[in-house]
């Protein structure tokens, strides 16, 4: 353990007791209170994972997350009020990698950010997977593209993952959740349906004609190995 | 409340029939009155007529008579006087003015009264014609003359005719106009009939114009003012209802902050709860249920302002009820809750449904003496889930106010909800297009009806992909071909 968590969120109180939290469940974090002095901070010094509100004075939890989303797959926690259903389809989009809302308890902010952790922990010894033109390489988490890194966050590349070790089998919104998000419980799909879209940005040649990872309609997503 | 089924424009078909019988009543008794008297006149003047030449004929008849072969005599003398046929029975024998005539024309009754001697007459025909037939003796010979009376005959019949035609005319016009003028009349009355329909279905602005100065105008202008009012009225009260939405979701938005905070505070410190000193561990424990509390009343209101905003949307998705409903009894460790289902797969949104079987059946709880029954049923538009109570049930004038916010049917009752339990599980089911009941019988129980209108043709489960088992662990996928 002893991963080191950025925390950027403007109520001290919240920051306070979040902090405390996380640094009970062992591991080492960092607080902001500001979202550009949050940015700072994160370039200032390596972190593990973000844990990021959306609500930030001078610069939004969206924005900072698509700044550190430029050059950065750290796994990204928001942490968003859930009037604003819009905020949470937002954050994914921006490459957040799961949201908590708030209120929250802390047993759930820790096993949100441990889970997010695990699935960015890499994967050992397993065999490079070729689809086609695109090598998937677990060991490193890594995928490429005629010999190219494609940029992926953690998430992603766990779903790319999942999806590729068994071509052709369709898993339902719910078992991604259970397999990539390690959510036993009724998740929320969305989550899902926004990181296959991101992914299908970054791998296929036409993401409105995806050739690779297909939908089943009212069932859930299919990886096809291309002829 | 249903509008009766009165069809359009029966009253404008009323006055019609009115006018139409009054004018054509009046027109018939007219026509009828003078075409009679015309005829009278002109049936008695031709009868005068062939009488006053008969007698004259008879006059002359034994100058001639007294002759040898008078009969012939008198024939040509009498077809100079005039246009008629003659008859003479003279005897056996009888003699003809014309081969159209024979004595058989007689009739027989004219003839009797003849042969007593009377001067007599009778209509009658000759082929197609009418003819008045005059008898008269002279001496003991009869002689029968034949007047024709066809143009008279003929006159009436086209008088007859063209009154019949001027009957139907007035009778005509008479409906016409009763139905022109009940236009004019009602004309208003449609106006103000379809103006209250509009304002009915919302259209508050309605109004009607005041065009007469007659008892529709001061009509359609008191109508005026009570349109006016009752706008007021809903525009003040929707303005207040709008008001104390905003409040509601300001309030609960601005709880937000600090809840979070206590909730992630009471949640650390019930970790610790055992390391706490035994005389502040009492105190904390409250704290920590009653942060629990405060946070589902606020969650509540969160989720009944959304509901409110209209900002909700639905995540639908094939759903298998009867595992969702058991699912969410497990999840929530109801013991003492029976289901009854048969699988049944939908399209919706599982977690709205969840929220509100959740919240029914946490009601039935609350409010039963133990023992709740959750059934999951279907007809053929509806998935049905009903869920029924053995607590003491709800008094008939209770009934429609429990789905009322904050209701409370007994208000020294402290319930662990937060009163809006029900208010949002019936919103919900609304915005999935569904709709929720609630029947009771005082010391019965309460039955409320969830109602699910389903468009595509239900199926049975197999189909359903990581339909939730009741034992909380997911079935693997079946691939659907």
């Amino acid at each position: 353990m002893n991963e080191r968590l950025l925390l950027v969120e403007d109520d001290a109180s919240i920051r306070e007791v979040a902090a405390l939290g996380l640094e009970q469940a062992g591991f080492r974090v960092t607080t902001s209170g500001d979202g550009r002095e949050g940015l700072l901070q994160f370039r200032r010094a390596p972190f593990d994972l973000v844990v990021l509100d959306v609500m930030l004075p001078s610069l939004d939890g969206f924005e900072v997350c698509r700044e550190i989303r430029r050059d950065s797959r750290v796994p990204i926690v928001m942490l968003s009020a859930r009037t604003d259903t819009v905020d949470i389809v937002v954050g994914l989009e921006l490459g957040a990698d799961d949201y908590v809302t708030k209120p929250f308890e802390l047993a759930e902010l820790v096993a949100r950010v441990k889970a997010a952790l695990r699935r960015s922990a890499g994967i050992q010894a397993e065999q490079i997977i070729e689809l086609g033109p695109i090598q998937i390489d677990p060991a490193a988490f890594r995928a490429h593209r005629g010999g190219e890194e494609i940029a992926l966050t953690a998430t992603e590349f766990r779903l790319l993952l999942e999806l590729a070790r068994r071509p052709g089998q369709v898993f339902t919104r719910e078992i991604l959740l259970e397999l990539v998000w390690n959510y036993e419980y009724l998740g929320d799909s969305r989550l899902v349906d926004v990181a296959v879209q991101r992914l299908r940005g970054k791998i296929e040649d036409d993401p409105a004609h995806p050739k690779l990872i297909k939908t089943v309609r009212g069932v859930g997503y299919r990886l096809d190995v291309p002829e | 409340m249903r509008r009766r089924a009165v069809p359009p424009g029966r009253l404008r078909r009323r006055l019609a029939i009115a006018f139409l019988l009054v004018g054509g009543l009046s027109a018939a008794v007219l026509a009828a009155g003078s075409y009679l008297l015309v005829r009278h006149n002109q049936l008695g003047d031709s009868v005068d007529t062939a009488l006053r030449q008969a007698r004259s004929n008879l006059e002359i008849a034994p100058t001639y008579l007294r002759r040898k072969d008078g009969e012939e005599k008198l024939l040509a003398a009498l077809e100079r006087r005039g246009e008629f046929e003659t008859i003479v029975v003279s005897g056996h024998r009888s003699f003809s003015s014309s081969f159209s005539v024979s004595p058989r024309a007689v009739p027989a009754d004219l003839r009797q009264l003849v042969a007593k001697g009377q001067l007599a007459w009778e209509r009658t025909r000759i082929g197609e014609e009418h003819v008045v037939a005059v008898g008269g003796r002279s001496g003991p010979t009869q002689l029968y003359f034949f007047f024709s009376e066809q143009d008279v005959w003929d006159e009436l019949g086209r008088l007859r005719a063209t009154l019949l035609a001027g009957l139907g005319l007035v009778a005509l016009l008479s409906a016409l106009t009763g139905a022109l003028l009940a236009r004019g009349l009602l004309a208003p009355v449609a106006r103000a009939s379809a103006a209250a329909r509009s304002l009915a279905e919302g259209l508050l602005e309605t109004r009607l114009p005041v065009e007469r100065a007659d008892e529709f105008g001061s009509w359609a202008a008191s109508f005026n003012e009570m349109a006016t009012a009752l706008e007021a009225k809903i525009e003040a009260l929707s303005q207040a209802e709008a008001r104390e939405r905003r409040f509601t979701a300001d309030v609960a938005h601005e709880l937000r902050t600090p809840l979070t905070a206590l909730v992630a505070e009471a949640s650390l410190l019930a970790e610790h709860l055992e390391r706490i000193p035994a005389e502040a561990r009492r105190p904390a424990e409250l704290l920590v249920s009653d942060v629990r509390r405060l946070r589902r009343l606020v969650d509540d209101l969160m989720e009944i302002s959304r509901l409110d905003s209209g900002a909700e949307s639905v995540l639908a998705e094939p759903v298998d009820l009867a595992a969702l409903v058991a699912s969410t009894v497990r999840a929530r460790g109801w013991d003492d809750v029976d289901v009854f289902a048969h699988p049944l797969v939908l399209t919706t949104d599982p977690r709205r449904v969840e929220r509100i079987v959740g919240n029914l059946i946490q009601n039935a709880v609350e409010h039963g003496r133990g023992h709740v029954t959750v059934r999951v049923e279907r007809d053929d538009r509806s998935a049905i889930v009903d869920v029924l109570n053995d607590g003491p049930g709800i008094p008939p004038e209770q009934l429609p106010h429990v789905f009322e916010r904050f209701y409370k049917s007994d208000p020294s009752r402290s319930s662990q909800g937060s009163g809006l339990g029900l208010a949002i599980a019936r919103e919900n089911a609304r915005l999935l297009g569904g709709d929720i009941s609630v029947r009771s019988t005082p010391g019965e129980g309460a039955r409320f009806t969830f109602r699910l209108p389903v468009t595509e043709p239900l199926r049975p489960s197999e189909d359903a992909v990581a339909a939730t088992q009741h034992d909380g662990t997911r079935q693997t996928e079946k691939e659907t071909s």
